[in-house]
């Protein structure tokens, strides 16, 4: 008992003390992340990418007239009840002026709902995907740079169709990104006159999905379509597929376009391989991410780590935008990325905040797309078909 | 740093110990008085959750819902669907003791939460249910949460009254006989396997409840919400920390938990920004550290169960037992 007590009385004495001291640092912005959890492998890149972007800024003279921003990173663990927990000690203890994240859909809803709405805090989530997340009741402060899986399902469907396919068997992922991309897709694929011939989710993490691949392939249907991460379970379903002769053709969405599919199978084994994925227009943008990344240590080709720089440098051009002012970032955030203005690509902080102080217009163009807020904060996304060539992948052209 | 913002922070945690006291509550009247070593919380909890959401929200496609009833209705709705669903899983796996009742609901949990998942038509499946009313939610922030605290307050309070009632009266006397030794409860004429099934019926309906209430907080229920660590083994770590067997102690240990649970992480944010990542874990350790050290020095928990009868007695006959177990307690 004492020694409860005690331990209790230390914890809080020393949040207490601690909090104090930290509440003089400067412009805080919230970095929340599935740190723990499910996503626990993926968080990491992605945090240390936003990061970069603050450290960025903070090495160009600082935000708001020199001051630094700090990030104050909080483990959503990937569920509603951590992301509302540390979403509402972000915004009520440590205060930040906006939040980047969470990661994931189920926690972006709950904390949207519950913390960062009602207290009027702009949320930037860089890969909560949901469909589900457009339709919020949000004051139009929730917002993304990752387009919402019903495009890009959506965009793959038209192209697939466009390239002659017109019977497919689709395999998807049971969560909310291979839910939401493989019901957009097959919305799309049928109402255009496409065949779905099998279409089945999967538990991930499973050794064998023969029998899943079996059921699928008896529709009669040559190309498979797998909505899934090419470092995880999806490639776990392509080899098998390869192996088993199920299929001939495959396809897959963003999460496929993995190199560790290509190291894993062989580019020789892929050829009739093809994946969709989100690409900037300006692809000089990518090429800035991609060097400034990598000399921190980081790997800009982990999944969703082009979303959440972009994520942290835009939230940063809005702060500056805004002047600091929290009620003004969410309007702020479209003024800087709405394809009008002089184009501001990854980095050039020193340059936005010059032409913020003359009162041009501004507009980012990020390393995973130019990032035009739509009237529900969601943002298109370009899309281009990748294949496999010569161990990496090379796009074969834009998907509409 | 703000007052007003502590002050939110302060409501929130109340919210959430009020939410899990519940769940607490639930578990305690299945383990603490009958026990049964229920290890599926999550399933009920979720059934609660998605049950109330389905009843008060309103219209969606591909899913459920838009019967737009009144949140009451929501909740007690999620009351009986808890239950009902509990009768069955009862009826099966009750006659598992121990351990294997516990592996029985776990898989039931498991196969709870990849229905929900897989259900689309049901559930809303990976996506979820978004735009749950949450009662007062028109109100600012700080209001809104100030008024669902003092519901939750008066739900907990309704609910601490009536399970203290139930286990005062004969029939809490009897679930603890049964939990003592089946066999003498058996042979005075006690119908176990019914009992035993009471107690998990009873129990799964607040763990229902306390699903209902995150929902309507959240104003929104996603698949995610039903993860065994935060919906199963932190109240078990709560109820065996509080003292099973005592309502007041499951309640004192959901506050003592979500408390070092919440603030652990503004105390490991101090850390150098290079551990930022590696400190998140340190209050999964935390929680394990806090587990082993009261199993080891404290293992009735920080209230122990109130010897009932002698309470029952009217303490005119001095209870040797008692004494001892006091003194062992110093």
């Amino acid at each position: 008992m004492k020694l409860t007590h005690l331990a209790f009385a230390a914890t809080l004495a020393g949040a207490t003390a601690l909090t104090a001291q930290s509440a003089l640092a400067d412009v805080k912005v919230g970095l929340l992340g599935g740190v723990s959890g499910p996503i626990a492998a993926m968080a990491p890149p992605m945090l240390d990418a936003a990061q970069l972007a603050f450290q960025q800024v903070n090495d160009q003279g600082g935000i708001l007239g020199g001051q630094s921003i700090e990030a104050v990173v909080g483990d959503s663990a990937c569920n509603p009840q951590n992301g509302v927990d540390s979403a509402t000690k972000l915004v009520n203890v440590e205060q930040v002026i906006g939040l980047v994240g969470p990661h994931c859909s189920g926690a972006v809803l709950a904390v949207a709902n519950s913390v960062s709405v009602p207290a009027g805090v702009t949320l930037l989530t860089p890969s909560g995907t949901s469909p589900e997340i457009t339709g919020l009741q949000d004051n139009d402060t929730v917002m993304r740079t990752v387009p919402s899986d019903d495009y890009q399902g959506r965009a793959l469907a038209r192209a697939l169709l466009e390239r002659g396919t017109s019977k497919v068997a689709v395999a998807y992922l049971n969560n909310d990104y291979g839910t939401g991309l493989a019901e957009s897709f097959k919305d799309e694929f049928e109402a255009n006159g496409g065949a779905v011939a099998g279409y089945a989710a999967h538990e991930e993490g499973k050794a064998s999905y023969r029998s899943n691949l079996a059921e699928l392939s008896r529709g009669g249907a040559d190309t498979l379509v797998i909505f899934d991460y090419g470092d995880g379970t999806g490639l776990t379903i392509l080899r098998q597929a390869l192996e088993n002769g199920f299929f001939e053709n495959f396809v897959g969405g963003d999460g496929m376009k993995s190199e560790a599919v290509i190291n894993e199978l062989g580019a020789e084994n892929l050829t009739t391989f093809v994946a969709s994925s989100p690409v900037g227009t300006a692809s000089t943008s990518l090429d800035l991410f991609r060097d400034a990344f990598t000399n921190v240590g980081g790997d800009p080709d982990a999944i969703f780590v082009t979303t959440s720089y972009d994520a942290g440098f835009l939230m940063a051009l809005a702060i500056e935008k805004a002047g600091g002012d929290k009620a003004g970032i969410a309007t702020a955030l479209r003024e800087v990325s709405n394809g009008e203005g002089e184009p501001i690509l990854p980095g050039e902080w020193e340059k936005a905040v010059g032409l913020i102080a003359e009162g041009t217009a501004i507009d980012y163009k990020g390393a995973s797309g130019d990032l035009d807020f739509d009237e529900n904060g969601d943002v298109p996304g370009a899309y281009a078909l990748f294949e496999v060539s010569e161990d990496t992948f090379k796009s074969i052209g834009e998907i509409k | 740093m703000e007052l007003i913002g502590l002050a939110n922070y302060a409501v929130y945690m109340a919210i959430f110990i009020g939410i899990y006291a519940i769940l607490a509550l639930g578990l305690n009247i299945q383990w603490g008085f009958t026990g049964l070593f229920n290890a599926g919380i999550a399933g009920f909890f979720a059934v609660g959750a998605y049950a109330s959401s389905v009843f008060t929200s309103p219209a969606a496609d591909g899913r459920l819902g838009g019967y737009d009833l009144p949140i009451v209705v929501g909740w007690i709705g999620a009351m009986v669907c808890a239950a009902l669903i509990a009768w069955p899983i009862g009826k099966v796996c009750l006659r598992f003791r121990s351990d294997y009742l516990a592996i029985a609901t776990i898989g039931v949990a498991e196969i709870i939460r990849l229905v929900v998942k897989s259900e689309g038509w049901m559930t809303g499946g990976a996506r979820g249910i978004n735009n749950v009313p949450r009662p007062f939610g028109e109100l600012p922030y700080f209001q809104s949460q100030l008024a669902y605290l003092a519901l939750i307050i008066a739900v907990v309070g309704l609910v601490y009254f009536l399970v203290e009632r139930q286990i005062k009266a004969p029939w809490g006397r009897m679930m603890r006989a049964i939990r003592d030794n089946e066999a003498a409860a058996a042979a005075m004429g006690k119908d176990i396997e019914q009992r035993r099934l009471e107690a998990f019926v009873f129990g799964a309906a607040l763990m229902g409840l306390g699903g209902a209430l995150f929902a309507h907080f959240n104003r929104s229920i996603t698949p995610e919400a039903i993860d065994p660590m935060v919906a199963t083994f932190l109240i078990w770590i709560m109820l065996i920390l509080g003292g099973s067997g005592n309502n007041r102690g499951a309640i004192l240990g959901v506050a003592v938990v979500w408390i070092i649970w919440s603030m652990s992480e503004l105390v490991t944010d101090q850390l150098p920004q290079e551990y930022a990542i590696k400190a998140k874990y340190m209050r999964i350790f935390i929680i394990g550290l806090m587990l082993q050290l009261v199993l080891r020095f404290r293992p009735e928990g920080i209230l122990p169960e109130p010897d009932y009868s002698n309470h029952e007695k009217k303490k005119k006959v001095p209870d040797a037992n008692k004494a001892s177990d006091a003194s062992a307690a110093e």
